[in-house]
């Protein structure tokens, strides 16, 4: 296998570890399937482009970059922002979500407490 | 016909130096409302405060922002038959004198919302600086998209009927219930009315408004008026 610069070795052989501990992140229930795929997805991207020097060369020329090692780490930019994006949707939908939550849980609060007050009012009498 | 049923919301955070003393002038100014503590997450002894008063008391178990409490208030107010709910601060800065003159045109079906102004009047309240020009510029956003006049848009001092507050008790502010949300409640084919009020000087406390949310106010309430605006009214 021929390699163009000792960077894409790094970048590569970094993608597959980081593939390999996102994995371990589910297997030990610390990270959810649905957030692990788009960390996979990313980091298999990259490996491949990393290890096969005629894509990641021809993919290179398809869009008119000057190096080739810029086209991983755009690649790497562009899943980073895609995701930080993603996060800020979930954690907004997440917010408004904890207020529901937040809003019931008050609420039925002070239903039990009245019932409970009119509870002892009754005993009471 | 039975009379109207009104509730005065308090949202409280951290409140207990002031709340009683605005309890008792409400109670004192309107026997005849009712009153609703939404305890928005204190830690000091807010919610002790107000039950010790005899109000009703809805506790929060973390902070959600006047907004959030506002949600609450209005949710209660629908689910216990309440026909006119009134938003008013903890603090003080909302004499309750002017209850009457806030509820009249709601009453009077003149209006969906009536809001406390500042400004309709000439009174004895002078804003800082950038708080005046915080005012001038949603006062203008709001005309621009409205085509009517409010001089004052941050007034937390306002009454709402019962359409309305079923409208609120699904979708509100979560903090900063200004222009954006008078804007969308107008879209809604409601009708605002200002009712000119004298506010007082807080009696306890800390504002909402710190140095943060004075950069992020303007950003966020330029950001959600323009959304109001364009957001579909159904």
């Amino acid at each position: 296998m021929q390699f163009l610069s000792r960077t894409q070795v790094v970048v590569a052989i970094g993608a597959v570890l980081l593939a390999l501990y996102v994995l371990d992140l589910v297997r030990r229930r610390r990270l959810s399937e649905e957030y692990s795929f788009a960390w996979v997805a990313a980091t298999v991207t990259i490996a491949v482009l990393g290890f096969s020097t005629p894509i990641l060369v021809g993919l290179t020329r398809l869009l008119g970059v000057v190096m080739e090692v810029s086209t991983v780490f755009a690649f790497g930019i562009a899943f980073s922002l895609a995701m930080l994006l993603y996060l800020s949707v979930r954690l907004s939908r997440l917010g408004t979500e904890k207020d529901a939550m937040v809003r019931e849980l008050a609420l039925l609060r002070y239903e039990f407490e009245a019932e409970r007050r009119a509870m002892a009012e009754r005993n009471g009498a | 016909m039975s009379a109207p049923r009104v509730l005065v919301i308090i949202p409280a955070h951290d409140e207990e130096e002031s709340l009683p003393r605005t309890l008792a002038e409400v109670r004192a100014a309107a026997p005849d409302v009712d009153l609703l503590v939404v305890d928005d997450g204190s830690r000091d002894g807010t919610p002790r405060v107000a039950r010790a008063s005899g109000v009703e008391v809805v506790r929060h178990p973390v902070n959600l922002g006047v907004g959030g409490a506002l949600q609450t208030g209005f949710r209660w107010a629908c689910e216990h038959g309440y026909d006119i709910g009134v938003q008013l601060d903890a603090d003080g800065q909302h004499d309750p004198l002017y209850l009457a003159a806030l509820l009249a045109p709601v009453l009077e079906g003149r209006c969906n919302v009536s809001i406390g102004s500042r400004y309709v009047a000439r009174t004895g309240y002078r804003a800082p600086l950038n708080r005046r020009l915080g005012m001038l510029l949603f006062s203008g956003i709001v005309r621009m998209a409205l085509g009517q006049r409010i001089t004052d848009t941050t007034s937390g001092f306002r009454a709402y009927d019962r359409p309305v507050m079923e409208v609120c008790r699904v979708e509100f502010p979560r903090d900063f219930p200004d222009a954006p949300l008078l804007i969308s409640l107008a879209r809604r084919g409601f009708r605002l009315l200002e009712v000119p009020v004298e506010m007082r000087e807080r009696i306890a406390g800390r504002s909402f408004y710190t140095l943060g949310k004075q950069l992020y106010y303007p950003y966020k309430n330029l950001l959600a008026s323009l959304m109001a605006f364009i957001q579909r009214s159904n």
